[in-house]
């Protein structure tokens, strides 16, 4: 699993805990990642994804439907699941303020024992903590 | 480079230096039926 998550564009370290069934992924510093395909390339490696945790680093906006998303990259940005966090930062959408958040990019569904994430799904972002704004 | 230039140039750095810092970080999953 580690050499074929270490395989996926925008990587640029896996550090597989087998004690704690964790997996953590450091992207490359100006690489762009996908967190779909990461789930895939888990998946097809014989495992399957509980959770899947994000720190990211990037600005509030709306996307056409008016819906609040965190814009990561020019081109990649992930709508927020709307939660009292997110309310929080509605005043941010469309300012120039960078924020780090942690959230929650996907969780296995409740009562399924192996499920295919949905690589080409739009992923929706629940924040789960503000750790900077700037 | 003229007064001009310079001012657009400081624009254009100030417009597009917050998002070309934005990334994720950092991604951790916990994986289940690993051995």
């Amino acid at each position: 699993m580690k050499q074929h998550l270490g395989r996926q564009s925008g990587v640029q370290s896996v550090d597989v805990s087998l004690l704690d069934g964790k997996v953590q992924i450091v992207p490359k510093e100006d690489g762009r990642i996908d967190p779909g395909q990461l789930l895939k390339a888990v998946y097809d490696s014989g495992v399957s994804v509980a959770e899947m945790d994000v720190i990211a680093r990037g600005k509030i906006a709306r996307d056409s439907s008016g819906e609040l998303a965190l814009q990561v990259a020019p081109n990649q940005s992930f709508n927020l699941e709307p939660n009292d966090m997110s309310k929080q930062l509605e005043p941010l959408a469309g300012q120039p303020t960078v924020i780090t958040v942690r959230g929650q990019l996907y969780k296995k569904p409740a009562g399924k024992k192996k499920s295919k994430p949905d690589v080409s799904a739009p992923r929706k972002l629940l924040i789960l903590e503000v750790q900077k704004k700037e | 480079m003229d007064a001009k230039k310079f001012v657009l140039l400081v624009l254009l750095g100030g417009a597009l230096s917050p998002i070309s810092q934005a990334q994720i970080k950092h991604i951790e999953m916990r994986v289940e039926g690993m051995t």
